[in-house]
């Protein structure tokens, strides 16, 4: 074991006095600053700004007059996605979902305005987040300080003498990995400590935040350590530090960069979907065969005018204790709405099943694995966004719903004449429909969604530690 | 000599290897632009089969109201990718090349996007501009790093010396073979693309080849110059992918992470909150008013008698137009920042040859955001023309068979095609030059330098 400090340190002394960390360190600096400073304008802008249209957004819904609730269901509600505090350290996909939706009564409209759809083809280079820097940056900075640890002691001969003098293979592996991921904790501290800063400035989100944080952090440190053990284990099995350095820059590149999007697109090849014409037009087509509320001779909506009837001991629609147009509408909504929910879920099942390959790859690609954790736990991810989606969605219904159960309750039966005053009902019932308000997911469902990376991070951890032990008994000291 | 050399690096299997690999990965970007374009044609197909059944089954059911059959009709108006979309699908898998529009509020439309997986929009397009810009550098750099080192750790530069009078020549003959290799690479794929897609020999084509051609050359210019620096293979490694990482990665990244953070939007929450005021609002304002402010824009309805008992579609379609009316100047400030934004980026973007590279392969391929905006735009041309064709009809109560319905098929948005030879050619072949230049000073320095050491 004191060999091993021994190692380790000696490791650290080593990468110190080479000069370059210095400098390398630096520029991490300047990254991860730059980072942050476009993070944190972004988030605080962004989140400024949607705060400010959706109150303005109420302020208008409020602000009408006694009115019919069918037109109030159409003038409809708003809804703006709200950043999590962590977007600011992992923007993940954020720039690539909707950031606004207008909610109203016979339709779901998509959430617009996404940032990409504001961007030119620069965004597909990628962003720059703290993540990023973690996931992509500081795993080649780590083989950049790391190839030469063993490698050069092995050309060099030095590796003899150390085993000579009575060093295990184990330790010196051991030794340097520790010494590596020593660096790595290094080039972690000012992410973590500028994340912390800023969830703490902007901590609209609470503990939950605080817990998000803990697990990022957790999974950066395992990270690093796997990021460090790859480094040494090549080095320790690569002849000449120069084949250690071309074998790990070939190990970046696959795992970083060609990969993820490799990956992503066979999932999209092999799993097509529909795009949004197409997804409508089978919406359109399901919906007419339930029953076309436009067609005057249309079955199902004369079948339920009978049986409505009947069951109120009624022979007019003027007899009947509640506003039947308002329930028939009821009826639409509900029917369309379970329509266009059973499509949508048919297309998230064809969305989870392409990035199902990605998902599953974190077993082989720890790049991967990380990536989908600090998305998932900076709210930043696909669930994340489905989440909003949801509650904008049963904001929708529900408002739609209550304007119509007004409408049954206090909008009469009777056909109006031209010199009459159309019905009305009082604005109170506006101001008494609440506004919306989005819910960040809680942790537990966030870790639920995320079980295989975390797992699979895990395995990556455990390998690690048998990695070392073969590559002891596998390598030779020459 | 010369032939010799050729024969000597293209014997090598590892050259080989990593030839073959390149060819299946840029072979695999034309499959998956290809299958984009499908996919778009497809969607063609769907909406104009679509509207005709949309349009006969409403027409079928509102036989006599006029304006009630116009709230429901839809009419698509397409942005058809061009085949070379396909080298450089760029934004247009976010912005979507179909609008299906009702004679209703345009502000409230045509912003609406399509159904997509963000996580295949986060990770990217794999299509032939993201091998080229992306990729290629990594081939350059894995076939030059160790052009000048290996000689000189197998020892055999000082007989490289000794035997030719200008090593400069020597360096520049083995880059020389190498360029040539790799454009051939370059130029069989751009061969493969035009004969899976189909796409014709024209200017695009063209502007789209020497892009790539100058950009390869640029690379070259960088490892050249990292060569000339005469260190040891490890550091040209580090050096050379550490230019990579900036050029790909980091560079892009903060001119992005600059303009969103620099330029919000806010004008579109501003659109699309008015767009529904102004519309809705009207309800609860006296009929005459809404409908004498209409007329204002539109005189020559003046005729139609619009204050009739029975519901009128006037009033009700000009509450819809002045939603428009009232989100105009919203949209319009929405769209003056989006150029604003694009033309930062080209601006910064201009500096780097891969930023550079990027934008003009979408700008050449119409897949960048300008055409989109272009194309946004005569969206509303096409919603106007839709109007000023229904609104007589609406406001006369003309009788739904005396349309012929059949007319109206999809309509197509056709981009001028813009190229800039001057802007697309001059940066690139200014970089390159730049870094073959410092590249003979540097390497003539660092020559002299050690001869005169060894001389000592």
């Amino acid at each position: 074991m004191n060999n091993v400090k021994l190692i380790a340190r000696h490791f650290l002394k080593t990468v110190w006095k080479s000069k370059v960390v210095l400098p390398i360190y630096m520029v991490w600096l300047a990254l991860v600053l730059y980072a942050v400073a476009t993070g944190y304008a972004t988030y605080t802008k962004q989140n400024e700004l949607r705060k400010k249209y959706q109150a303005k957004a109420r302020q208008s819904w409020e602000a009408n007059p006694d009115k019919h609730p069918h037109r109030m269901a159409h003038f409809g509600s708003f809804a703006f996605r709200i950043k999590h505090p962590l977007s600011m350290f992992d923007n993940g996909m954020e720039s690539y979902t909707g950031n606004a939706v207008f909610l109203e009564a016979h339709k779901q409209n998509t959430a617009n305005y996404s940032e990409a759809s504001f961007s030119t083809g620069l965004l597909r280079f990628g962003e720059i987040s703290e993540a990023m820097l973690l996931q992509t940056i500081l795993p080649l900075i780590l083989f950049f300080l790391g190839f030469n640890a063993v490698a050069q002691q092995r050309e060099n001969a030095t590796l003899k003498i150390l085993v000579s003098q009575g060093a295990a293979f184990k330790q010196i592996i051991w030794g340097n990995s520790l010494g590596l991921f020593a660096v790595g904790i290094i080039f972690l501290l000012p992410v973590l400590a500028t994340t912390v800063t800023m969830i703490t400035l902007k901590g609209n989100a609470g503990a939950a935040s605080f817990i998000r944080f803990t697990i990022i952090g957790l999974s950066a440190i395992v990270f690093l350590w796997i990021i460090s053990v790859v480094a040494i284990g090549v080095s320790a099995i690569s002849r000449t530090s120069r084949s250690a350095l071309l074998s790990l820059l070939g190990v970046w590149l696959m795992l970083a960069i060609v990969l993820p999007k490799t990956l992503q697109a066979i999932g999209n090849y092999l799993y097509p979907a529909p795009g949004k014409i197409q997804f409508q037009a089978a919406v359109e087509e399901d919906i007419l065969k339930q029953g076309d509320s436009h067609n005057p001779d249309d079955v199902h909506f004369k079948k339920l005018k009978d049986s409505i009837l009947r069951a109120n001991k009624v022979d007019s629609i003027q007899q009947l204790s509640f506003n039947y147009s308002g329930f028939i509408m009821q009826e639409g909504e509900r029917m369309s709405a379970q329509v266009y929910d059973a499509h949508l879920q048919r297309l998230l099942t064809i969305y989870d099943k392409q990035n199902r390959l990605s998902y599953n790859a974190a077993f082989i690609n720890p790049f991967i694995g990380f990536k989908n954790i600090t998305m998932a736990f900076s709210g930043t991810d696909f669930a994340a966004y489905r989440h909003f989606q949801q509650q904008a969605e049963a904001y929708r219904y529900d408002l739609a719903q209550t304007m119509n159960v007004l409408q049954m309750k206090y909008i009469s039966n009777r056909k109006l004449s031209i010199t009459d005053k159309p019905y009305s009902i009082d604005k109170s019932h506006w101001t008494s429909f609440p506004d919306f308000k989005y819910q960040y997911q809680p942790v537990n469902a966030v870790i639920k969604q995320q079980w295989v990376a975390l797992v699979a991070l895990a395995v990556w951890l455990v390998m690690s530690f048998l990695l070392i032990n073969y590559i002891a008994v596998k390598a030779k000291v020459i | 000599m010369y032939k010799l050399a050729f024969h000597n690096f293209i014997r090598s299997r590892s050259v080989w290897v990593a030839l073959v690999l390149f060819f299946t990965a840029g072979g695999i970007s034309i499959f998956i632009g290809r299958q984009f374009l499908l996919k778009q044609e497809a969607a063609i197909q769907s909406v104009t089969q679509s509207q005709k059944e949309h349009i006969e089954r409403n027409v079928k059911y509102i036989k006599n109201e006029f304006g009630l059959l116009m709230y429901y009709l839809k009419f698509a108006y397409i942005h058809k990718p061009a085949p070379i979309a396909a080298l450089a699908i760029g934004q247009q898998d976010v912005n979507t090349n179909i609008q299906s529009l009702t004679i209703r509020t345009l502000e409230a439309q045509r912003y609406d996007t399509d159904l997509y997986n963000p996580y295949n929009l986060m990770t990217g397009n794999f299509d032939l501009s993201f091998v080229i810009i992306c990729l290629f550098p990594l081939l350059i750099i894995a076939f030059n790093f160790n052009v000048l080192s290996s000689e000189k750790e197998g020892g055999t530069w000082p007989l490289v010396k000794l035997q030719s009078a200008q090593p400069l020549r020597f360096i520049f003959q083995k880059l020389s073979i190498r360029f040539i290799v790799v454009s051939a690479l370059l130029f069989s794929l751009l061969g493969l693309a035009k004969c899976i897609i189909g796409i014709p020999l024209d200017a695009a084509f063209a502007a789209f080849s020497l892009m790539a051609f100058l950009y390869i050359l640029v690379w070259f210019g960088v490892s050249f110059l990292i060569i000339s620096l005469h260190k040891s293979t490890s550091v040209n490694a580090l050096l050379l992918l550490s230019a990579w990482v900036l050029l790909c990665l980091l560079t892009p990244g903060m001119i992005n992470n600059y303009v969103t953070a620099r330029y919000a939007v806010p004008e579109a929450y501003n659109t699309l909150i008015k767009q529904r005021d102004g519309y809705h609002t009207k309800y609860d304002r006296n009929k005459d008013s809404t409908v004498q402010t209409f007329f204002q824009y539109y005189p020559e309805y003046k005729k139609y008698v619009w204050d009739k008992p029975s519901f009128n579609y006037i009033w009700f379609y000009a509450m819809q137009h002045l939603g428009d009316e009232e989100a105009g100047a919203d949209s319009k400030a929405m769209h003056l920042k989006l150029k604003q934004r694009s033309q930062v980026s080209a601006a910064v973007g201009l500096l780097f040859p891969t930023t550079h590279a990027q934008l003009q392969f979408t700008n050449i391929a119409h897949t960048g955001i300008q055409q989109h905006l272009a194309y946004l735009d005569s969206t509303a041309r096409f919603h106007e023309g839709l109007r000023r064709n229904f609104y007589p009809k609406i406001f006369g109560d003309s009788a739904v068979e005396s349309e012929n319905w059949a007319r109206h098929v999809p309509a197509y948005f056709n981009a001028p095609v813009n190229i800039n030879w001057l802007e697309l050619i001059l940066p690139m072949l200014t970089v390159g030059v730049v870094l073959f230049g410092i590249g003979v000073l540097v390497f003539k320095k660092v020559e002299r330098g050690s001869t005169f050491n060894t001389n000592n």
